[in-house]
C-alpha cells in the first residue's frame, strides 16, 4: 500500500513496468513474482524518493529496497551502452565494478553475513559487475586495507563500522558515487544511542553527497511516522514516504503450563520442572528455535538439553552475539539447511533472513512485550500454508499472567512505540570528533548538519559551545586545560593533529554496546567468542566456568585474552552480561493489570490464567488481589527487617523511579535507611525500623506536587544516575576499552566510571556530562512523563494496605531480588555502626 | 568535630586520623599512603578531561592536616606523583607552596611502584627518597605490604576498601585501615583514587573511614545494636 509522500514535490514515477523486466524475468525463473509493494517501492526510489517499509520478517523487504538501485543501473548501463549490443560481459577485476553505490547498515554484526547471501542471489543471477562486501568488527585486516583503498560496489555495514569509515581522512572520495543508504531493523536502531549515531553518520553522508536516498527497513511499531522523520532527518528537498508490506500471517500465543502448581511455586525458578514439556514441545517438530531472554539463559538450558538428551550431541546448538563469528555462521548455515533440531538462542536470532525449516518457537521466560512476542513468533511457520506459532515456557508461574496479556496485546493489535532519543551528548561528543579525524570540519556548518537530525534539530547553542569546548580544551572556556589536547582548531577548521588520539578514538568508537569485552581462546586452538572483563576479573586460574556450550577451565590472561582449556566436568560458572534486563512494556502492563482485574473478580480467561487460579486464591486469602483502579501495599515484617511492597504493575522502569520517590519522600519524615527493589509488578521498601506509611500516605506521598523538585532530588540520593555515568563515560571517549599492548601506561590510565563520575560531581559539577546522565535516568531510565502519569493514576486509586501473615505471591520475586538501591537519611557513620565487616570464607570457618 | 581513633601496636600509640593517616605519637611521625599527585593531570595529557581540583584539593588537605597534627616529620609510603606524564608545573607550583609553609617539617618517601615510572619530585621539595624498607624499630615502612622480619610493616598500595552489610539488606564500601598479624595497611590518600575491596580475616582489625570519623567494623564492635 502506497501513502502519499510527506513532503517535498510530489512527481509520481511514471516509469513502465518494462523497467524492471530483468529483476522480474529472474524472479518468475524462481517461480515468484514481485509483490506490489516491492514494484511501488522500485518506482517511488527510481523517482528519486526515500521511505519507510515497515512488514513482518522475512516478507521481502529486503528485496524491495534493493531491486531500486538495481533497476536504476541497468538502465544507467542500457543507457550508456549500444542500444543493439548485449549488456557487458561481468567484469574480472575487483577495481573495474563501479564504485561504491549502496551502503546497507545492519544493527548487529552478526546479521552482516545473512544479509551478504541474500543481497548476491540477484547480483549472481542477473551476472551484474557488482563487488558486495561486508565491513564489521568481524572482517579481517587484509579485506579493511583493501577496502581503505577500493570500496565495493556495495557494502554491508554496522553504525560501528560507518562511523569508523567516516573518521577516515578521504571520506569525501570514498561516497562519491554513493546513491542510497538503507538502514536495516531500523526500529531496533531507533530509541537507542546507535540510533542515534545513525542519524549524524545520514546527516555526514547527505552533506557529501545530497542526492542521496535513505530507505529504513522496519518491523511494525507503534509510531511509524516518528521512525520516518528520524530517518530523513529535518531536511524537506527529498520526498519520502511509508510503504506498508504484506499482511502478517495468523500467530498463535500458547503456553506450556506446569502440570501441577505447588504450594510455593512462586518461590523458585520451574526450570527444572518445565525441561521435560520443553523437550517434548521440541521433539514434536521438526526444527525448533528456543529464545532466551538472556545469554546465560541460553548456555543453561543449553547444558539442560543436553544433559537430558545426550543423543541430540551435534543436533543441537546455541547462539548468542558474544560467540565467535565462525561459530554463529556455523549455526545459521545449519539451521537453514535443516540440519540442527533445535537451537537456543537470544535475540541474535530475532532478526535477519528466514531461517525456513524452523516450525516451533519456543520463548523462555517473560516475553517483556507485545511487538518481541510477534517478531519471535514470526520466526516460525514459513513453509507454505504454515502459521506462525510461538509457544511461551513461564520460569517463574507468575509469567502465566504476562503470556495472556500479551496473546490480548496481539488481538488488539497494540504493537509498542519506540521513542527516539533526544540530544545525547556523548555521541555528539564522539561524532564530532569523528568528524575532526575524518578530514576536519567548520563549527558553524558542522552544527548546520547536526540540527538536521531529528535527535539534535533541538540542540541549543549553549549545548552545542559546550561540546566544541570539550572535544577542544576539555571542559568550559574559562576552567581550560592547557595540557589537554583532542581536537585543534587552526584556520577555522577543527582536526586531529595527533595519530595517537586518533587511534584511541577509533577504538572507542565501536563502544556504544557493551561492557570492555575479553575475548575466550583455547591455549592451542581456536577463539571462542567474548564475554565481559568483570566476569573474568572474579575467576582465578583453575576455576571453572561454562562459556559457548563449553565446559572450561580457566588458565590466563594475556594480551587481552582469556585463554583456557577443556574442563572435563559440565560444571561451573556461567558469565552474566550486563544490560540484559530488559523491561515490561507499558502496553503489556496496562494489560496484565486488566487480567488482575478479572482474576480479583474471580473470573479466570483461558489455560493460563485457569493455572493461576490456586496462586490467585493464596493471594486474596493472605492479601488481596488489586483491581485495576486500586493500588496494593503489603506490609510484611521478616527477619530481614520491615518490608513494605506496592504494585503499580508499570514495568520496571518506572518502579525503579517510584521506588527513589517514595523512599526519599518517607525518608524525610524520620531519620531511616531504606534498601529498595523494583520489578515489573512493584516495588519494595526494606528498612530495619518500620516505616512511616500512614505519615507518608497523609502527607501526599502519591503526590504530583513538587514532582519536579522530589524526583531529581531521590535520584541523587540514590546511585542511578552514577550507573548511568559508565555508558555516557565510555561513549564519550572517558575510558577505553582496554589498549592492547600498551603495557604499563594503559594501567596508569584506568580509572573507573564512578571514580570518574564522583570526581566530576565534586569538581565540575556543571559538566553536562553529568547533567546528561541525570536526564537520561530521568527521560529514558524512569521514563519521567510515564513517571507522572503514574502518580496521576496512583493517586486517584483507591488503596488498599494489607498486612500479610508472610510474603504473598506477588511480593516474593521482588523479596528474593538482589540488584538494590538505597535512600537514607542518617549519617554514614550512624549506619556503619549497625553493619558488619564482609570476610573472607576461609576466616568464617575458623569462628 | 573531628573523631579520630588511637590503637596501640608493639608497644607504640598510632593515632589513626580520619583524614586518611596514621600519626605515630612517640615519634611524632606522619604517615600517609597513596597520594598519586598529578594523575589527573597525566589523564589530561592523553586527551581525557579530568576536571582540576583534585590534586590541589590533596595538597589543601595535606597542608590542613599537618597543621592539625604539628608532626616533626611525614613519611610517605609510596606512589607520591602518579605518572611521568603527570609532572606538570602547575603540580610542583603547589607541591612548592604547599612545602614552604611547613619548612621544618621533616619529609621522607618511601619509593612505590608508581615513583620508579614517574620518577622522584624536584629537590626544591626536600623530600628525601628512599627505596623500601624504611626500619624505624618497632616498624618498617614500605610501599607493598607484606611480612618483612625486622618489624611491624606499615604501608599502602592497595588502596583498601571495607565491605559492609546490615540488617535490611544495608551496603556500604569505604576506604579502611587494614591491621593484620604482621602488617597494616592504609587508605589510599589522594582524592582521584580507587577502592579494592579487602578479604579480611576475623583476626585483623579494620577501621572505615568515613567524611570526619575513623570506625572500628571488625571485632568488639560487630553487632553493637
Amino acid at each position: 500500500m502506497l501513502e502519499a509522500p510527506t513532503a517535498g514535490r510530489s512527481t509520481a514515477p511514471r516509469k513502465s513496468p518494462t523497467d524492471f523486466s530483468l529483476l522480474e524475468q529472474w524472479l518468475s525463473s524462481q517461480g515468484r513474482r514481485p509483490f506490489s509493494f516491492q514494484r511501488q517501492v522500485w518506482m517511488s526510489y527510481l523517482a528519486g524518493e526515500s521511505g519507510l517499509i515497515h512488514a513482518a520478517t522475512g516478507t521481502g523487504k529486503t528485496l524491495a529496497a534493493w531491486g531500486g538501485p538495481l533497476i536504476e543501473w541497468m538502465l544507467e548501463r542500457s543507457r550508456n551502452s549500444d542500444p543493439g549490443s548485449p549488456s557487458a560481459p561481468s567484469v574480472k577485476r575487483r577495481r573495474d565494478a563501479p564504485g561504491l553505490r549502496v551502503l546497507w547498515i545492519t544493527p548487529l554484526r552478526a546479521l552482516a553475513s545473512d544479509t551478504l547471501e541474500a543481497l548476491r542471489e540477484p547480483l549472481d543471477a542477473l551476472a551484474l559487475p557488482w563487488t558486495l562486501e561486508t565491513r564489521t568488527s568481524d572482517t579481517s585486516g587484509a579485506v579493511r586495507a583493501r577496502q581503505r583503498r577500493r570500496l565495493p560496489t556495495a557494502l554491508i555495514t554496522t553504525p560501528e563500522s560507518l562511523s569508523l569509515l567516516l573518521s577516515r581522512e578521504d571520506s569525501t572520495e570514498k561516497f562519491a558515487s554513493l546513491r542510497l543508504v538503507v538502514v536495516d531493523e531500523w526500529h531496533e536502531l531507533l530509541g537507542t544511542k546507535r540510533g542515534v549515531q545513525v542519524e549524524l553518520a545520514l546527516a555526514r553522508l547527505r552533506t557529501l553527497r545530497p542526492e542521496v536516498r535513505t530507505w529504513g527497513l522496519s518491523a511494525t511499531i507503534g509510531n511509524l511516522e516518528q521512525a520516518r522523520a528520524a530517518l530523513m532527518g529535518q531536511s524537506t528537498e527529498q520526498a519520502s514516504r511509508i510503504v506498508r508490506g504484506e499482511e502478517p500471517k495468523d500467530v498463535v500465543v500458547d503456553a506450556l503450563v506446569p502440570p501441577v502448581i505447588e504450594r510455593f511455586p512462586w518461590a523458585g525458578h520451574l526450570g527444572t520442572q518445565m525441561l521435560p514439556l520443553v523437550l517434548q514441545a521440541i521433539e514434536e517438530g521438526e526444527s525448533a528455535i528456543v529464545f532466551t531472554n538472556t545469554r546465560s539463559q541460553t548456555e543453561i538450558w543449553y547444558q539442560a538439553l543436553l544433559a537430558a538428551r545426550p543423543e541430540w550431541a551435534g543436533s543441537i546448538a546455541l547462539h548468542h552475539g558474544s560467540l565467535d563469528r565462525r561459530t554463529r555462521d556455523w549455526v545459521e548455515n545449519n539451521l537453514r539447511a535443516g540440519r540442527l533440531r533445535c537451537v537456543v538462542a537470544t535475540s541474535s536470532l530475532d532478526l535477519g533472513v528466514d531461517f525456513s525449516p524452523v516450525d516451533r518457537v519456543l520463548q523462555i521466560g517473560s516475553p517483556k512485550g507485545v511487538a518481541r512476542l510477534l517478531q519471535r513468533a514470526g520466526r516460525s511457520g514459513h513453509r507454505p500454508g504454515a502459521i506462525s506459532r510461538v509457544t511461551c515456557v513461564p520460569t517463574q508461574v507468575l509469567e502465566l499472567i504476562e503470556v495472556a496479556a500479551a496473546r490480548d496485546g496481539i488481538i488488539a493489535g497494540a504493537i509498542e512505540s519506540r521513542l527516539p532519543l533526544q540530544r545525547p551528548l556523548d555521541v555528539l561528543v564522539q561524532h564530532v570528533v569523528t568528524v575532526a579525524c575524518g578530514g576536519g570540519f567548520i563549527p558553524d556548518e558542522l552544527l548546520a548538519e547536526v540540527r538536521g537530525t531529528q535527535a539534535y534539530a533541538t540542540l541549543r547553542d549553549d549545548e552545542w559551545n559546550w561540546v566544541m569546548d570539550f572535544v577542544t580544551h576539555g571542559g568550559a572556556a574559562l576552567g581550560a586545560y592547557p595540557e589537554y589536547s583532542r581536537v585543534v582548531r587552526r584556520n577555522g577548521l577543527c582536526t586531529v593533529d595527533d595519530p595517537a588520539t586518533a587511534k584511541r578514538h577509533r577504538m572507542s568508537i565501536g563502544t556504544i554496546v557493551g561492557d570492555a569485552d575479553i575475548a575466550v581462546q583455547y591455549l592451542r586452538g581456536p577463539r571462542l567468542g567474548s564475554v565481559e572483563e568483570s566476569f573474568i576479573a572474579r575467576l582465578k586460574p583453575g576455576d571453572r566456568f561454562i562459556f559457548a556450550g563449553k565446559p572450561l577451565e580457566f588458565v590466563r590472561v594475556r594480551e587481552m585474552k582469556a585463554w583456557v582449556r577443556r574442563a572435563p566436568s559440565a560444571r561451573g560458572a556461567i558469565p552474566r552480561w550486563m544490560g540484559s534486563r530488559l523491561p515490561l512494556s507499558g502496553e503489556l502492563a496496562a494489560r496484565i493489570r486488566t487480567r488482575l482485574e478479572e482474576a480479583s473478580r474471580g473470573e479466570f480467561r483461558g489455560p493460563e490464567m485457569q493455572a493461576l487460579r490456586p496462586i490467585m486464591a493464596v493471594q486474596a486469602k493472605w492479601s488481596r488481589i488489586p483491581a485495576a483502579n486500586e493500588l496494593l501495599i503489603e506490609r510484611v515484617r521478616t527477619r530481614e527487617g520491615h518490608h513494605l511492597f506496592f504494585f503499580p504493575f508499570e514495568g520496571r522502569l518506572v518502579h525503579e523511579g517510584l521506588a527513589a520517590l517514595f523512599a526519599y519522600r518517607m525518608s524525610r519524615l524520620c531519620k531511616i535507611t531504606f534498601s529498595t527493589a523494583a520489578n515489573d509488578y512493584g516495588i519494595e521498601l526494606l528498612s530495619a525500623d518500620p516505616a512511616p506509611l500512614d505519615e507518608a500516605l497523609a502527607g501526599g506521598l502519591l503526590s504530583e506536587d513538587d514532582l519536579l523538585a522530589d524526583v531529581p532530588a531521590s535520584l541523587n540520593a540514590t546511585e542511578m544516575a552514577k550507573r548511568q555515568f559508565r555508558e555516557i563515560a565510555r561513549v564519550s571517549g572517558l575510558i577505553f576499552p582496554g589498549l592492547p599492548r600498551s603495557g604499563k601506561t594503559a594501567r596508569q590510565l584506568q580509572a573507573s566510571s564512578g571514580l570518574f563520575f564522583d570526581v566530576f560531581m565534586r569538581y565540575d559539577p556543571g559538566n553536562l556530562l553529568l547533567t546528561q546522565a541525570h536526564r537520561e535516568v530521568l527521560e529514558r531510565q524512569l521514563e519521567s512523563s510515564r513517571l507522572g502519569r503514574t502518580l496521576e493514576r496512583l493517586s486517584r486509586s483507591s488503596i488498599l494496605t494489607t498486612e500479610p501473615p508472610r510474603t504473598p505471591p506477588l511480593a516474593f520475586p521482588l523479596l528474593v531480588d538482589r540488584t538494590r538501591q538505597r535512600v537514607s537519611s542518617e549519617s554514614i557513620t550512624d549506619r556503619i555502626r549497625r553493619m558488619q565487616l564482609v570476610l573472607e570464607r576461609a576466616a568464617d570457618k575458623i569462628r | 568535630m573531628t573523631r579520630d581513633l588511637c590503637i596501640e601496636i608493639r608497644g607504640e600509640t598510632l593515632w589513626l586520623l580520619p583524614e586518611r593517616a596514621i600519626f605515630w605519637e612517640r615519634d611524632g611521625s606522619l604517615l600517609i599512603a597513596d597520594p598519586h599527585f598529578g594523575k589527573a593531570a597525566s589523564f589530561r595529557a592523553v586527551g581525557v578531561p579530568v576536571p582540576h581540583g583534585t590534586t590541589l584539593h590533596g595538597i589543601r588537605r595535606l597542608d590542613a592536616l599537618i597543621t592539625r597534627a604539628q608532626p616533626n616529620r611525614v613519611i610517605f609510603l609510596g606512589d607520591f606523583l602518579h605518572a611521568r606524564n603527570g609532572r606538570s608545573r602547575e603540580t610542583f607550583q603547589h607541591l612548592a607552596e604547599w612545602r614552604a609553609q611547613h619548612p621544618n617539617v621533616e619529609m621522607l618517601l618511601v619509593r612505590g611502584n608508581h615513583d620508579r615510572n614517574a620518577g622522584d619530585p624536584p629537590p626544591e621539595l626536600r623530600l628525601a627518597c628512599v627505596d623500601a624498607p624504611l626500619i624505624v624499630p618497632p616498624f618498617v615502612f614500605t610501599h607493598r605490604p607484606g611480612r618483612i622480619p625486622e618489624g611491624y610493616v606499615i604501608a599502602g598500595h592497595l588502596h583498601p576498601g571495607a565491605v559492609l552489610v546490615g540488617r535490611a539488606r544495608q551496603y556500604e564500601r569505604l576506604p579502611c585501615f587494614w591491621f593484620r598479624e604482621d602488617d597494616a595497611v592504609l587508605p589510599a590518600f589522594g582524592d582521584f583514587t580507587g577502592l579494592a575491596p579487602i578479604a579480611a580475616h576475623a583476626t585483623h582489625r579494620v577501621f572505615a573511614v568515613t567524611a570526619d570519623a575513623v570506625v572500628e567494623v571488625s571485632g568488639a564492635s560487630v553487632g553493637n545494636e
